[in-house]
């Protein structure tokens, strides 16, 4: 019995523990303000779910990032610039779907990349490069898109195109309407990332980096290559991030997603993975895009009020974070 | 990385600036003047009539310009991130560009007072011969306004007053008017009797009160007694978050009939929602702006059942300069009046109301 219970202790104080303990509150949370049943329907977590998947997606390369002891604050400039050049790709372009996806992706991870030279080679702290980053590319977006958002509507001609198959496609559900296409995405980016951190010597690298740079390199580790590829992925997901946003606006919108990066940067801290570097996983930062979903839509089926969701939001993320904290 | 330390603070300053930007407190939204918290009503709005001082003599203290050249009209736009404003900076190219004695300069001065006063300042710099302005807030802008006015350039101020009545004209439409003809539409479509789902727009600013308090006022709660909002939720003019507050609406409310959003991007991430659980044909939707290409080509695609539009104002502008160049008098304050947009009256340009 007194076993258990140290065992349960133990579980309780190991970092995976504290990270559900955060979890479990918020479904705790749910189940007291359930708002008539709702939060007990399955639909509920299905649509968490797809909320989260956006998000999640984003929280994917910032995991990696943020393992290296850097942050990338252009993730959301990367998601809108994807968005709107998926929409015009596909929509006004002729392209195929697999084509734009492909170019879109190698965009995001060329634009990535850039970041990651100014911060592996030149030294330039991620913070400034990607807020940089951030700024221009988010000026690239309006520049694509003309300042319009990108809908199957043609500005120059004032017809409407048919909408590409490809949008409802990812936005659908699929096995009988039960799983959205968009979190199946997320789920393999998660896999994705988890084989990246847990399998590849780059993985290796990446927390050797993040641990310490200078230990790291001279240990053998080429740094300045494990940055740059740790941004390219990072300008990757949140293109994938990008057209999944795109897909379920229907529309590439040169303002969409701003904000995105500090919810991203939230569930990671939130799933304990260190801001400086060297530690932390993508299993956590699961449980983190899962605890801020589940507030999020705990606030939203009881529609609280706008001034209290800020307030509580703000709470619970430094609560999770204090639970969170090494003692 | 050897700035661990920095990197931490980073962080923090990450997380303190969560709480206000993961909801979502922009300055962008579709209509009108949404930002514009300080948005007054210009207190000289009902004074019959106002003589520009550039405009009564229109040729006095310049030489009178040879026939080919143009009237240069300076026109500064508080953002052009809001696809409305976009829409009204075409509206006036537009309207502009029928006129060979118009040239329209564009400025956009990017959500900053600061820089939209530079632009005004600029303006009288130039000795343009008109000036638009479509003011980011009120406060900051009446005394630059003011200025130009003063200088002798006819101003006319569209979409958001300046305080006091140093400027030509204003133009603009009524938000809670617009409001209280979607309540009006909403009660008769609804036989007095369902339940209703209000997505508003920021409702710290002026445009979402006034959608909302209009809304009420033409609603009648009191009348109709058998008709409630159920749900309602702020959206902050966003489309994603629109959905997202519809599908808790949607888990929530087994009967749904209509939803009220304060845009039409709000009003069309619902019916995204709605269709997802295969409920959207059971659910009247009603959208306001009505641009082009966004709520007027939803009800044509039968996304939206109505929209009403909130006018831009561009061409009535230009119409006013035109007068006010040529010397004519022109009242101080123009109303635009707003039109509904359903799927019967999309051929004849929408229904005027009046």
């Amino acid at each position: 019995m007194s076993t258990a219970l140290n065992r349960a202790k133990r579980m309780i104080a190991s970092p995976v523990g504290r990270v559900l303990l955060a979890l479990a509150l918020m479904l705790v949370l749910g189940l007291v303000f359930n708002a008539d049943g709702t939060f007990l329907r399955w639909t509920t977590h299905r649509d968490i779910l797809r909320q989260v998947s956006v998000y999640g997606i984003l929280a994917c390369g910032m995991t990696i990032v943020i393992v290296t002891g850097g942050i990338d604050l252009s993730v959301s400039s990367v998601l809108a610039a994807a968005a709107v050049g998926f929409s015009l790709l596909t929509i006004h372009s002729g392209w195929n779907a697999a084509g734009a996806i492909a170019l879109v992706m190698a965009g995001g991870a060329a634009a990535g990349a850039m970041s990651g030279v100014l911060v592996g080679r030149l030294k330039v702290p991620s913070f400034i490069v990607t807020l940089a980053a951030m700024v221009f590319l988010r000026g690239f977006a309006k520049h694509l898109s003309g300042g319009q958002k990108v809908s199957t509507y043609v500005q120059e001609t004032g017809d409407v195109v048919p909408l590409p198959a490809i949008f409802e496609q990812i936005d659908a559900h699929i096995l009988a309407d039960i799983v959205p296409i968009v979190t199946l995405v997320f789920l393999a980016c998660i896999l994705a990332t988890a084989f990246v951190l847990r399998q590849l010597r780059l993985g290796r690298y990446l927390y050797a980096t993040g641990g310490n740079d200078e230990a790291a390199r001279l240990s053998g580790v080429p740094v300045p290559r494990v940055l740059i590829m740790a941004y390219a992925l990072s300008g990757l997901f949140a293109a994938i991030a990008g057209i999944c946003q795109a897909a379920q606006e229907r529309q590439g919108d040169p303002e969409t997603g701003t904000g995105y990066e500090l919810q991203a940067i939230a569930m990671v801290v939130i799933g304990g993975t260190d801001l400086a570097g060297g530690r932390g996983g993508i299993a956590l930062t699961l449980v983190g895009v899962l605890t801020i979903g589940y507030l999020q839509k705990i606030l939203s089926i009881n529609a609280v009020g706008e001034a209290s969701r800020l307030m509580l939001t703000g709470a619970i993320i430094v609560c999770a974070v204090l639970l969170q904290r090494r003692k | 990385m050897k700035v661990p330390v920095s990197i931490r603070v980073w962080g923090v300053v990450a997380m303190t600036a969560l709480v206000s930007s993961c909801s979502g407190q922009k300055d962008k939204g579709e209509g009108g003047d949404k930002a514009a918290d300080q948005a007054a009503t210009p207190t000289g709005a009902e004074a019959p009539a106002a003589t520009a001082p550039g405009g009564s003599q229109p040729e006095a203290g310049k030489a009178p310009a040879s026939p080919a050249a143009p009237r240069v009209i300076g026109m500064s736009q508080c953002n052009l991130g809001e696809p409305w404003r976009v829409q009204m900076n075409e509206d006036i190219r537009k309207a502009a560009e029928s006129h060979a004695d118009l040239k329209v300069v564009f400025k956009d001065a990017q959500n900053d007072s600061l820089v939209q006063r530079s632009h005004l300042e600029e303006f009288v710099a130039q000795k343009v011969d008109l000036i638009l302005v479509s003011p980011k807030e009120a406060a900051p802008l009446t005394e630059p306004v003011a200025k130009a006015y003063r200088a002798g350039i006819p101003v006319i101020v569209l979409d958001r007053a300046v305080l006091q009545d140093e400027y030509t004209t204003f133009i603009g439409a009524d938000n809670v008017k617009i409001g209280r003809e979607a309540g009006k539409w909403v009660a008769q479509a609804l036989g007095g009797k369902g339940a209703i789902v209000e997505l508003k727009g920021l409702m710290t600013s002026a445009p979402g009160q006034d959608r909302h308090k209009g809304f009420l006022e033409g609603l009648e709660l009191d009348k109709h007694p058998d008709l409630k909002i159920v749900f309602d939720a702020d959206m902050q003019w966003l489309e994603p978050n629109a959905r997202r507050e519809m599908e808790s609406a949607l888990a929530r409310h087994r009967k749904i009939d209509l939803v009220y959003a304060h845009n039409d991007p709000g009003a069309h991430g619902a019916w995204l929602a709605a269709k997802q659980t295969s409920r959207e044909k059971a659910i009247k939707f009603v959208g306001i702006d009505a641009l082009p290409h966004e709520g007027v080509q939803y009800v044509k695609d039968s996304i939206l059942d109505v929209t009403f539009q909130y006018p831009t104002g561009g061409a009535e502008a230009i119409d006013a300069a035109r007068k006010i160049l040529a010397g004519e008098t022109v009242p101080k304050k123009i109303e635009l009046s707003t039109r509904l947009f359903t799927k019967d009256t999309l051929a004849q340009g929408g229904q005027a109301i009046q």
